[in-house]
């Protein structure tokens, strides 16, 4: 059986017609995570070619080793798991901790920012409400930015994703109590950072 | 919606996270992931490495032998003259060997690699370049000019040390 539209199709049952080979399933598993993938690397990175690099390794690894996924985990979860090892690997690597919502940290010029710098997709406000979430927004983004990039990641996970601390701990690779202790300090440093703002 | 684990100040900022937006890559992105996913491509042939050896082999032999990097046969020159120099400095210091012997003993069993590059770097020269391939890239040829070479190695060897000693008793 091969459906016309996966609109209805659990994520397992698409794993299995990309299994099989399938273009379409292929596709239509990079257009239901694509999004939270790059939002989640973005995050973390603060550099719009890193992240759509860093989330196109993310799917190529993944998506190149479909067969040895095990239906009794969620796809979303294996998905975010290697996301998070590719980006941690890479923040290792090049040590990037400082950051800017308006382009990447290494944006010396305002042309560089620009082509660097992501657009937010507007959720239909007034434009009144659009500035003042924007704005607060803004201040949100800021503020996880300058949280170590494990804490990020495990706030984004449970807060952005709601993804329960098991499953965190599952896909960040660390103990339950570490995971804890992250979102912990994690939430403390946000509402220091925010404080002005709220 | 996750349970509330937090405290009330929290709250407020939990929702603006779970309000965050999603960002978009670009529009290429999954033609671009497509593109690497490898049961996605059509099969790509892969060189037939060692029936392409032997056809060449009939074709003048040039493109099986891979080229050598000059550098790094210039460095290794290089280092083994370094070596040789103070292997025999050395010798001729604390042991009562003639720097002569000392220079050719330690080519001879330390850097005989080194003398084969530049040997072949000789050969290269007085045969040409593709006599030199051939003779590479055929089994029978190489152990023909690899023997060639060792002859000639431990020939000129035996008749420098044998020049040195009758130099060595006129002198005396």
């Amino acid at each position: 059986m091969t459906p016309k539209s996966y609109t209805d199709v659990s994520d397992q049952q698409v794993v299995v017609f990309a299994q099989e080979g399938r273009e379409d399933a292929y596709r239509e598993l990079i257009k239901r995570y694509e999004r939270p993938v790059f939002s989640l690397i973005f995050r973390m990175v603060r550099d719009k070619e890193t992240s759509e690099d860093l989330a196109q390794e993310t799917f190529i690894k993944v998506l190149n080793n479909i067969d040895r996924y095990r239906p009794e985990f969620k796809f979303s979860s294996w998905l975010f798991k290697i996301a998070n090892n590719i980006t941690i690997d890479h923040l290792r690597r090049r040590q990037l901790d400082t950051i800017s919502i308006e382009g990447a940290p290494d944006a010396i010029t305002a042309e560089r920012a620009r082509a660097t710098a992501v657009t937010v997709t507007s959720g239909g406000e007034s434009p009144l409400e659009e500035l003042e979430s924007r704005e607060l927004g803004a201040a949100i983004e800021k503020a996880i930015a300058k949280l170590r990039p494990e804490y990020r990641a495990c706030i984004i996970l449970r807060h952005v994703e709601d993804y329960s601390y098991d499953e965190i701990a599952e896909i960040v690779k660390l103990p339950l109590g570490t995971v804890k202790t992250y979102i912990h300090r994690a939430r403390q440093e946000l509402r220091e950072y925010l404080e002005g703002v709220r | 919606m996750i349970e509330h684990d937090f405290d009330e100040e929290f709250v407020p900022i939990a929702a603006e996270l779970q309000r965050l937006p999603y960002l978009s890559p670009s529009r290429d992105f999954a033609d671009r992931v497509i593109a690497g996913i490898d049961r996605l491509q059509p099969a790509r042939g892969v060189a037939p490495v060692l029936a392409s050896r032997h056809l060449e082999l009939h074709q003048g032999g040039q493109q099986a032998v891979i080229p050598r990097r000059r550098m790094g046969v210039m460095r290794a020159t290089g280092r083994a003259t370094a070596g040789v120099a103070l292997i025999a400095a050395a010798a001729f210091m604390f042991f009562e060997v003639d720097v002569l012997t000392a220079i050719l003993a330690a080519a001879t069993t330390q850097y005989a690699f080194a003398i084969a590059a530049v040997g072949a770097q000789v050969g290269s020269m007085v045969l040409g370049p593709e006599t030199i391939a051939y003779l590479q890239a055929g089994a029978v040829q190489a152990v023909l000019l690899y023997m060639t070479l060792a002859v000639g190695l431990f020939g000129g060897y035996g008749a420098i040390r044998t020049a040195a000693h009758i130099a060595k008793r006129k002198a005396a």
